[in-house]
């Protein structure tokens, strides 16, 4: 729980949280597209040691941060596989013979089974599934008796497979890194009024930015509230001796039912509760309302606004070049 | 031998600052029978943390305790089942609103003894005796426990522990948000269910009249320590409650008060509000 940074606001200091959240929701969205422009590995390497400099400049530590893409790591490395599987164009870097037989299938099985049974006693997950990976490489290609199932099948690599995936996988890291600092630096509320602000022009078409934000704020305050009442609830049930780790599935069903409606019936009593105080305390639904912190727009927004209106205009230039 | 806690700790986990450390050294017995305890503290002094012991729906971070031959520690178990320790000790907890869920009383009460694989019948008879033990009669069955007022919903969640039929029950503050009437009912009941099965009752609450009145036996928390255990009158007279952010019992109040403006040498030691006004009946006629 500890290592996830995405999407978590982590109190510091820095010029990344002196800035208006205005300025850094639109300075990351100008940055992303930017990204989304570039073309070549060699500019997507420049746009990472730019993304690292930032986390240098904002005083955000890059350990961390690295730590924080951990959960995305299965994302990275589906992509990555994927990408180098299904990408068959350019010339083949790499091309072996694999078989599919009845034995490959038993020795996989017990690949798995050996990896499943290492894994509850060693910590180091990642290492063991490349173990596994590799394993499961090595028995494709070289057992081969037994009855084939399939035809023998050749994996090969091709050139602008290995390209692309690279080529994707720096992308997604830059991108992801980039929301990071947004999120880490900006406190959902400030990211909430930010929002606002920024979509109150639609107010002319119809949408209720005000509401919007209220509607945002509220959910995010409520979700530890929410996840503590679960908490406490999951508790209450376990003392009437539903235990939620054992017994049938029908049983289960049952206690997950008995979870559920007291969850619904507090949030809804959470729901009245709050209307009413915030009724009380003069709230009218669509009236203007003033904030304790109005949001000021310094020197610094503007350097950064500048800055990312100058990234993306060269990577206009260099997409049209 | 019921409850054994020896030398139990407990932390809270938090991601910012150090652990919050809820219990500290707790040593403490409590009998599987004849026992009716108050537990008393004021509020964040680790009351509900000790009770979330007892059953084991919590496991100390640091020492161990011992409940009716099971040896919880910090590490699960496989070979304990967790779910018999909750048969055999029943936590009622502060608000019905965490555990009613079915649509009629009787439904929600037969939900306890299902779980511990018995009968329909048998848990119909359990919820109807239940029922009937905190004075809900048969009317009440086939009634929505959302549609109950907070006194009765209470009853009904206190019914559903006590359909499992615990040899100890503990409860926590159960009187909270009640009318003195009401509490004063809750707790005749609470005794009398003591005296007719002997089951040990453990009573958290933070009401000093009724632990003056009605308890043997006082376990007084204080910033996570286990302070005082023992009689409550030894409790009032000798222990500086001050120092433990509690209040005397208001019969000890006013007898003192008496005692002070108008120089009287009346017993201030009188279990409630009738005996004050007796004792005070009998100085007059002195």
């Amino acid at each position: 729980m500890k290592s996830i940074i995405i999407g978590q606001y982590v109190p510091g200091k820095g010029i990344f949280y002196k800035l208006d959240p205005r300025t850094k929701i639109i300075a990351v969205l100008l940055l992303m597209i930017s990204i989304f422009l570039l073309e070549s590995i060699t500019q997507l390497l420049i746009a990472l040691v730019v993304a690292i400099i930032l986390l240098i400049v904002g005083r955000i530590s890059v350990i961390k941060v690295i730590k924080g893409l951990k959960p995305i790591m299965i994302l990275l490395i589906f992509t990555f596989v994927f990408q180098i599987m299904l990408n068959k164009e350019g010339d083949p870097l790499h091309s072996t013979q694999m078989h599919l037989t009845v034995f490959t299938v038993l020795s996989l099985i017990g690949a798995f089974v050996i990896w499943r049974v290492i894994a509850k006693f060693i910590k180091y997950r990642f290492t063991l599934f490349f173990l596994f990976v590799t394993a499961v490489y090595f028995i494709l290609v070289h057992v081969d008796g037994g009855y084939p199932l399939v035809n023998p099948f050749l994996f090969e690599i091709y050139e602008k497979g290995v390209e692309m995936s690279v080529f994707v996988v720096i992308r997604l890291i830059v991108i992801i890194t980039l929301s990071t600092v947004l999120t880490l630096t900006t406190k959902p509320t400030d990211l909430t009024q930010g929002l606002e602000k920024l979509l109150h022009p639609l107010k002319k078409i119809g949408f209720n930015s005000d509401d919007f934000a209220l509607i945002i704020s509220i959910s995010l305050r409520y979700i530890p509230t929410i996840f503590d009442e679960a908490n406490k609830i999951m508790l209450a049930q376990a003392s009437r001796g539903a235990d939620f780790s054992e017994g049938k599935l029908k049983d289960k069903l049952r206690q997950i039912i008995s979870l559920l409606v007291p969850m619904f019936i507090i949030a809804f009593m959470r729901s009245e509760e709050l209307a009413n105080a915030m009724e009380s305390r003069n709230f009218v639904p669509g009236k203007k309302r003033t904030r304790i912190n109005e949001l000021v727009l310094s020197y610094r927004d503007v350097l950064a606004s500048v800055f990312s209106i100058f990234v993306l205009a060269g990577s206009i230039v260099l997409k049209v070049l | 031998m019921g409850i054994r806690f020896k030398e139990v700790s407990y932390d809270y986990p938090s991601f910012v600052e150090n652990p919050y450390s809820a219990i500290r050294n707790i040593s403490l017995e409590i009998n599987a029978k004849d026992e009716f305890i108050a537990l008393v503290g004021h509020t964040g002094s680790g009351k509900s943390t000790l009770a979330k012991h007892m059953n084991a729906l919590i496991f100390p971070t640091a020492g161990s305790l011992d409940i009716f031959g099971r040896t919880i520690t910090a590490k699960r178990n496989k070979k304990i089942k967790y779910n018999d320790i909750r048969k055999k000790v029943g936590l009622v907890f502060q608000f019905p609103e965490y555990q009613l869920f079915e649509e009629t009383i009787e439904k929600d009460v037969m939900f306890g003894p299902l779980n511990f694989k018995i009968s329909q019948e048998e848990a119909k008879l359990l919820a109807r005796d239940s029922l009937k033990l905190v004075g809900l009669d048969e009317s009440y069955l086939r009634r929505n426990p959302y549609n109950l007022s907070g006194g009765e919903k209470k009853r009904v969640s206190i019914a559903g522990i006590l359909a499992m039929d615990p040899e100890i029950l503990v409860l926590d503050e159960p009187t909270s948000g009640l009318d003195p009437a009401g509490k004063r009912v809750l707790m005749d009941l609470f005794k009398g269910i003591n005296e007719k099965t002997n089951k040990s009752i453990i009573i958290i609450t933070h009401d000093m009249d009724l632990v003056y009145e009605y308890f043997d036996r006082v376990i007084v928390m204080n910033e996570g320590k286990l302070v005082f255990d023992g009689n409550p009158v030894s409790l009032f007279k000798d222990v500086d409650l001050s120092e433990h952010h509690l209040d005397y019992p208001n019969s000890i109040k006013v007898l003192k008060h008496l005692n002070e403006e108008l120089n009287l040498d009346l017993d201030i030691y009188q279990k409630s509000g009738q005996e004050a006004y007796a004792e005070i009946i009998r100085w007059m006629q002195r």
